[in-house]
């Protein structure tokens, strides 16, 4: 999934700590939302919604179908501000390689979306549809169940879901830090050789 | 758990590809400033005028201020008009329903010039750094021009849908006709204010021409 380069969204960005837009790009996407408003009731209904999300990102049309469901969570056929705003979040996040932290900072939205029966729990067909919205692998969602699913009923509750995302971040922050100390190290070899090449001349 | 601070360092192949990557390390210097700056409401609600010093009272742009762009004189006043559109669009909302909080408002802005100039470093370079390096101005243009084909190709949809007669799809119709309108009109009175005042023309008003997929064919 990623932003047609170029596009409105495509110059937005989230904040890299707290995954959230800047209230200047609030502001803009605002203007932007009610310039695609036509019929006057701060909503895009599906067609709108539809072609909004085709004409920005490569997303199928089942994909899009999908993400409107997830996202009316009133079942009013239409999207409002709110919801925009959330999937424009989730959009840049993907786009910014930033879903772990997304999800990490805000697990109870996402948790949200995810519950799509509202039983507090999100079940392994559910996770299944929406993973590319968050670029989880197929053998990774497995994983996921296999290592979390603590109560055993085969879905996740929220804490479950919670711990999950913590664990994610986690590895990904000893990844960078593995990266970071593997660069360094080969900076101060570099260093090192150099300053043996100088007092050699 | 709490998480670290931690640097997300974004490869430049992943995002825009391998040859941005002077562009890379401004995002997330930008990135950083908007984390630190700390603006309150009553900040992002003073006009342009009081915080960046080369515009006058009313917020009309000093020519010298145009080479931050270097491309056009529209973009700077654009950026206003743009910007005070969206002041004025948000205010409507807040207006809508709570009165008290435009007055209130108005208290905290009294209150807070004081803070502004201390603070006013901080957010001031994250805007003007954002300006520059990342939204294009004119904004307002980039959205409309997309919103334009986005309800262009609904329009379709609503014709096969519902029909041309359908109440919805001739309310789209008139829509669209009314932001060709807004847009022609603007790009007249740029093309007469650019013509009148003896200023070579921005690239982009030559560049632009109908895109035929945004007329409607009747």
């Amino acid at each position: 999934m990623r932003l047609k380069e170029g596009s409105f969204l495509w110059y937005l960005y989230l904040d890299k700590t707290y995954c959230l837009l800047s209230v200047r790009n609030v502001k803009a996407l605002m203007e932007y939302f009610h310039l695609l408003d036509v019929h006057g009731k701060n909503t895009l209904n599906d067609v709108l919604f539809y072609h909004f999300l085709h004409h920005v990102t490569d997303l199928k049309k089942r994909e899009i179908n999908l993400v409107f469901d997830m996202l009316d969570w009133n079942a009013v056929g239409e999207i409002g501000f709110e919801q925009f705003y959330v999937l424009v979040c989730i959009l840049l996040a993907h786009q910014n390689h930033l879903e772990e932290r997304f999800m990490y900072r805000h697990s109870r939205t996402v948790f949200g979306l995810l519950d799509l029966e509202g039983d507090q729990k999100i079940s392994p067909e559910n996770f299944e549809m929406y993973r590319f919205l968050f670029n989880i692998q197929k053998q990774e969602l497995k994983d996921l169940f296999c290592d979390f699913d603590i109560t055993g009923d085969r879905r996740l509750n929220y804490q479950e879901f919670k711990l999950y995302t913590i664990v994610r971040i986690n590895k990904l922050q000893k990844r960078k830090e593995k990266t970071e100390n593997a660069e360094r190290e080969k900076k101060s070899l570099l260093i090192k050789k150099m300053s043996h090449q100088v007092h050699a001349s | 758990m709490e998480e670290k601070p931690s640097k997300v360092s974004l490869k430049p192949s992943d995002r825009h590809g391998s040859d941005k990557e002077s562009k890379e390390s401004l995002y997330s210097d930008i990135r950083d400033l908007w984390t630190t700056a700390t603006l309150s409401q009553s900040e992002l609600n003073t006009p342009l005028s009081d915080v960046c010093g080369n515009f006058d009272a009313e917020g009309r742009s000093i020519s010298h201020t145009r080479g931050w762009y270097g491309q056009g004189r529209r973009s700077l006043d654009e950026g206003d008009k743009a910007s005070r559109k969206l002041r004025r669009s948000s205010s409507m909302e807040i207006n809508e329903g709570k009165e008290d909080t435009a007055s209130e408002i108005k208290a905290e802005k009294s209150s807070s010039t004081s803070s502004l100039d201390i603070a006013k470093h901080i957010p001031h370079r994250a805007y003007w750094a954002e300006q520059q390096n990342r939204l294009p101005l004119p904004l307002m243009e980039l959205m409309e021009n997309e919103a334009l084909e986005v309800l262009t190709e609904a329009l379709w949809s609503y014709r096969l849908g519902i029909g041309r007669d359908h109440l919805l799809t001739q309310e789209l119709q008139q829509y669209i006709e009314g932001l060709k309108k807004r847009r022609s009109k603007k790009l007249y009175l740029i093309e007469k204010d650019t013509l009148g005042s003896g200023r070579p023309e921005p690239a982009q008003c030559h560049d632009r021409s109908p895109n035929p997929s945004l007329t409607p064919s009747e």
